[in-house]
């Protein structure tokens, strides 16, 4: 088989993992996370990955997002081995074809809503071509912004914002580039039921407008049916 | 662009970035300002000892036995500063008769001097007047205002009797420096005696003394000048020398009436280095001058001096620089603590996108505005410090009541400065190489921070 064939994936899944193994070195012997884990993630599909804590959930979820590497298997992106890609294209690919809401939002903290939204313009673009396009990419963040209950709050730092205002500044900027796949670590799980019940309505309404691909890890069984579809890991393992 | 604009809101927002600013400024504020005032001390001690100093001085061997040449050299000055005055690149030629002596004796003055127990040992110049004012910057010493002593009556004939001293028993007039003046408590018209060694006429050494009038003081800037020399006449200085205490007498054939001639040329900078050697074999051909004699330019008479200047000035750079590695230090440490306290914007960066690369960048923007703002305001500060240094230490010292800078102590009335465009670039330039160098440490270690620790950072 020529390479180029062997670098392309079963052309339905967006992103998937094969075989994917990952171990850590603990003292002198090697503690294995994840013990051959295959899993896809198709377009326009919206999957729960579920599983107890110390399943290897973020592990997974870093490898997928390729900020990790796994010890051994492969990851597909767009039919791509990942990580056989130089680092400079992994990281254009997380800019461009990933986004990321994380748990704990991180968000920069000397960045108002509207600078931490247009953040993966700005890590994108060079200083000459953002200049140029600087109007209609803060236009595009505050659109996002304002659609997601934030007008008032453009200029605003993180740290006055509350939990739920920081979690949907976090899913503007996943989604400022309109990336194929989002990955979503627990997006509700720093909040309360009520505000966390609105952000994943604002999240999911995202994920069907746009046909997004989304990976939501999460322990809450409702949360997970409403997924179409449900994974479950346990012990380094897709069960 | 995230690197320029992420630095720059890193920096305005985190205060103790500011540190960093402020030590890079004030290590380069100081550097310029001690530099300058430094270059302009060792300038003036420069000029001061190039004013002292002929462009040329011409020290005779005169030898005596076998080492005599065909025909005997000239004891007198008149034969080659006849020849140096036809000579192009010569402007004027001088004669000095010099010689040894220490003030002593029965007046009340040199009683006095005694009683102090100082050292009184001055060097007697006899020179000629008109000679000496045409060659060297006499007269430019002679009428600039001492600090410590007393101007002579007429700048333009100094070995007049001072004013009320005429009339009396005829003695010669000296004119002595600034500091030796103030430092032995001498006064326009005080009467001194000088006393030395001479030669009789056996050729065997006796004490001799004579006494002479204070005419005034001459200021040149360069201490050791003003505390030791001692202008008499030069003819007669010759005459005592040689043991005639009477007017009438004659001085006799083999006196020797000079020691050194001092020559003023048209142009030394372009002449001063090759008319050593030119005038040697001149002088030397048309028998004026002995071959063991010496000709040297000023700068090779004051060579060690000049010598001690320059390292003076460079072992203060080295010191100073170390004010520099401190503040490197200060950026390397603000640093090491914000990309400890950053792993987690280091890992959403990543996540966004950015490359180890790109993430170095950002903390070395930030040493590089930390270089950028503390140069350019340390520059501007220390530039401006240096320029009125001397009304803000006079003004310092009017308001506080107190004395900063001892003028008389160093003999200069204005704390010299001079600022070096140069210098002042290389210190700029020093400093960025030196924050950005110490940035690349802690921007290394963020670069290669693993983003799924820094994102755990929770």
């Amino acid at each position: 088989m020529s390479e180029q064939a062997q670098a392309v994936a079963p052309p339905v899944a967006l992103l998937s993992a094969v075989g994917i193994k990952k171990s850590f070195a603990v003292g002198d012997r090697q503690l294995e996370i994840l013990h051959g884990v295959d899993m896809q993630l198709y377009a326009g599909e919206l999957l729960a990955l579920m599983g107890p804590s110390g399943a290897g959930k973020s592990t997974l979820l870093h490898i997928l997002g390729l900020l990790d590497r796994p010890t051994s298997g492969q990851v597909f992106l767009e039919g791509q081995r990942a990580f056989e890609l130089p680092a400079e294209r992994r990281a254009w690919l997380r800019n461009q074809r990933l986004g990321f809401v994380f748990q704990f939002y991180h968000l920069i903290a000397e960045l108002t809503a509207l600078e931490n939204v247009v953040l993966p313009a700005m890590i994108h673009q060079g200083r000459g071509a953002y200049r140029r396009d600087r109007r209609a990419h803060e236009h595009k963040a505050e659109e996002l912004l304002v659609r997601f209950g934030l007008k008032d709050r453009l200029t605003h730092r993180p740290t006055t914002l509350s939990g739920g205002e920081r979690q949907r500044v976090a899913m503007a900027r996943a989604l400022f580039h309109d990336p194929p796949i989002v990955i979503a670590d627990e997006p509700v799980g720093n909040l309360d039921s009520a505000t966390g019940e609105k952000v994943l309505e604002l999240l999911f309404e995202e994920q069907a407008r746009r046909k997004l691909s989304l990976l939501l890890v999460t322990h809450d069984e409702r949360l997970a049916a409403r997924c179409q579809r449900q994974i479950y890991m346990d012990a380094g393992q897709i069960s | 662009m995230f690197r320029t604009f992420l630095s720059w809101r890193y920096l305005l927002v985190r205060r103790t970035n500011l540190i960093g600013i402020v030590g890079i400024m004030v290590a380069v504020g100081a550097l310029i300002l001690i530099l300058s005032i430094m270059t302009g001390f060792l300038e003036l001690s420069r000029v001061a000892a190039r004013a002292s100093s002929a462009d040329v001085t011409i020290t005779p061997f005169f030898a005596d036995g076998e080492q005599q040449q065909p025909q005997p050299l000239p004891l007198e000055p008149s034969p080659l500063l006849e020849v140096l005055r036809k000579d192009a690149r010569v402007v004027a030629a001088s004669a000095h008769l010099t010689w040894f002596g220490s003030l002593i004796g029965d007046t009340s003055i040199s009683s006095q001097i005694f009683s102090q127990g100082t050292d009184a040992v001055v060097r007697l110049v006899g020179i000629d007047v008109a000679d000496e004012f045409a060659a060297t910057h006499l007269e430019e010493f002679l009428s600039s205002t001492p600090l410590r002593g007393q101007k002579v009556a007429d700048p333009k004939n100094p070995f007049a009797l001072p004013p009320g001293m005429e009339g009396g028993r005829p003695r010669p007039v000296i004119v002595v420096g600034d500091s030796l003046m103030r430092t032995h408590g001498l006064a326009r018209g005080d009467v001194i005696k000088v006393g030395t060694v001479v030669f009789n006429s056996k050729q065997e050494l006796e004490s001799a003394d004579f006494e002479c009038i204070v005419g005034g003081s001459f200021r040149s800037r360069e201490n050791e000048l003003d505390l030791q020399r001692v202008y008499v006449d030069r003819t007669q200085l010759a005459r005592f020398l040689a043991g005639l205490r009477s007017q009438e007498d004659e001085l006799p054939a083999d006196a020797r009436t000079y020691s050194e001639i001092l020559v003023k040329l048209a142009d030394y900078d372009r002449d001063g280095a090759r008319i050593c050697s030119d005038l040697k074999q001149r002088l030397v051909s048309m028998s004026v001058l002995h071959p063991f004699s010496n000709i040297e330019t000023w700068e090779q008479q004051k060579r060690v001096i000049l010598g001690a200047i320059e390292n003076e000035r460079a072992l203060m750079a080295i010191m100073l620089s170390l004010v520099l590695l401190v503040a490197g230090f200060t950026i390397f440490a603000i640093l090491s603590m914000m990309v400890s306290e950053k792993r987690r914007d280091i890992g959403i960066l990543t996540a966004l996108g950015a490359t180890p690369r790109g993430v170095m960048q950002v903390f070395l923007m930030i040493g590089f505005w930390d270089a950028l703002i503390g140069a350019t305001l340390g520059c501007l500060i220390g530039t401006w410090l240096a320029l009125k240094i001397d009304p803000i230490e006079r003004w310092l010292s009017s308001t506080f009541d107190f004395q900063i800078f001892n003028r008389e102590v160093y003999l200069f009335d204005y704390i010299p400065s001079q600022v070096e465009p140069l210098r002042v670039a290389t210190i700029v330039l020093g400093a960025f190489v030196c924050a950005l160098v110490f940035a690349m440490v802690p921007a290394y270690r963020a670069a290669k921070l693993d983003p799924v620790d820094a994102l755990r950072n929770e």
